[in-house]
């Protein structure tokens, strides 16, 4: 075995991760190289080290509001659901109102309704472009979840 | 006996949610201190993998059970932890404080001098954990704080088996070098 390949079972032997002829393959070159020893001890301390630590726990008051945090948001979740839809519904109404009833009505004053027509394009076109936007970097997330 | 994930996943899927506080509870605390390793505080941590198990509920239905469903859940979490990391929206990185972390209890019962030198020991470690690019932090984290085996390990990070251990030794080579001195 060259050093080049024993550098990397290193870290198989001190995890348990190699199969007994790799393992005996290691140790020999082990026997042999001094400097892939010296490598081994010292990761082999590493491991030893870390091994003694652990992560502090929070106080239990955290935890047992833990679930309940969860359980709200998702609920939650639901709830904006519903409300977009109606919120969707509502705008689409008003949107067939206000043509129908206001920019067809030739009642009202040219300008004025020129004015809302022009202003609601203005809307339009903002929300095209910040949605579009959003979509873009959605869709260039280089961490986004990972599906398999 | 301890309910499989994969039945609780499918009794969650057929609409029963509190088959998922049972994976929620199993799994909360090591998603805490994954999070906790990753980015430093645990104001964040608490948060994301909070925020981890949300999105695993709402996409459970492509959740493959060729896998474990404890690997998805830390891929999720992963890919949330370094997207705060990448974001000016998480609100400490790394804590100055080492008091995330604590060493085990023999350690500290030993003489005052010994649990000093625990003390400092466990202060680098920290320390160096916060030196680490995000990849070598999580494998270490993954490894050395979670005891995963390498397979499970290779299903989080979506690499195959073998390479979890070269990029396991680099790493560990990484937290020896920010090590030094205090390893010997």
């Amino acid at each position: 075995m060259k050093c080049q390949e024993a550098i990397i079972y290193i870290s198989g032997k001190l995890d348990g991760e190699l199969t007994p002829e790799q393992e005996r393959q290691l140790d020999l070159h082990l026997q042999t190289c001094a400097v892939c020893r010296k490598e081994y001890d010292d990761l082999l301390k590493l491991k030893e080290v870390t091994s003694n630590m652990r992560f502090t726990d929070l106080p239990d008051r955290y935890w047992a509001g833990y679930w309940n945090d969860i359980y709200n948001r998702l609920e939650r979740g639901l709830g904006w659901i519903f409300l977009s839809i109606g919120a969707i519904i509502l705008l689409g109404f008003g949107a067939w109102e206000l043509f129908d009833k206001f920019l067809l009505e030739t009642s009202m004053p040219m300008l004025l309704r020129f004015g809302v027509g022009v202003g609601i394009i203005g809307v339009i076109i903002l929300l095209v472009s910040i949605l579009r936007e959003r979509l873009f970097a959605r869709k260039h997330e280089r961490y986004e979840e990972v599906e398999r | 006996m301890e309910i499989e994930d994969n039945i609780l996943v499918e009794e969650c899927l057929g609409g029963n949610l509190r088959k998922f506080q049972v994976l929620v509870e199993r799994y909360k605390k090591p998603m805490y201190f994954y999070a906790l390793g990753m980015v430093g505080n645990s104001d964040d941590a608490y948060d994301l993998s909070q925020e981890a198990f949300i999105k695993a509920y709402r996409s459970l239905k492509r959740y493959d059970s060729r896998f474990q469903f404890k690997s998805w859940l830390f891929t999720i979490l992963s890919n949330l932890c370094k997207n705060a990391l990448r974001s000016a929206g998480i609100r400490k990185q790394y804590m100055v404080s080492d008091k995330a972390l604590e060493t085990a209890p023999a350690d500290m019962e030993s003489n005052p001098e010994s649990a000093y030198q625990a003390q400092q020991v466990k202060q680098a470690v920290w320390d160096a954990l916060a030196t680490l690019d995000s990849e070598a932090r999580e494998i270490i984290i993954l490894k050395h704080f979670q005891d995963m085996p390498y397979k499970e390990i290779a299903e989080v990070l979506g690499i195959p088996v073998g390479s979890v251990m070269s990029r396991l030794h680099y790493a560990r080579l990484k937290l020896k070098k920010a090590l030094a001195g205090v390893i010997e």
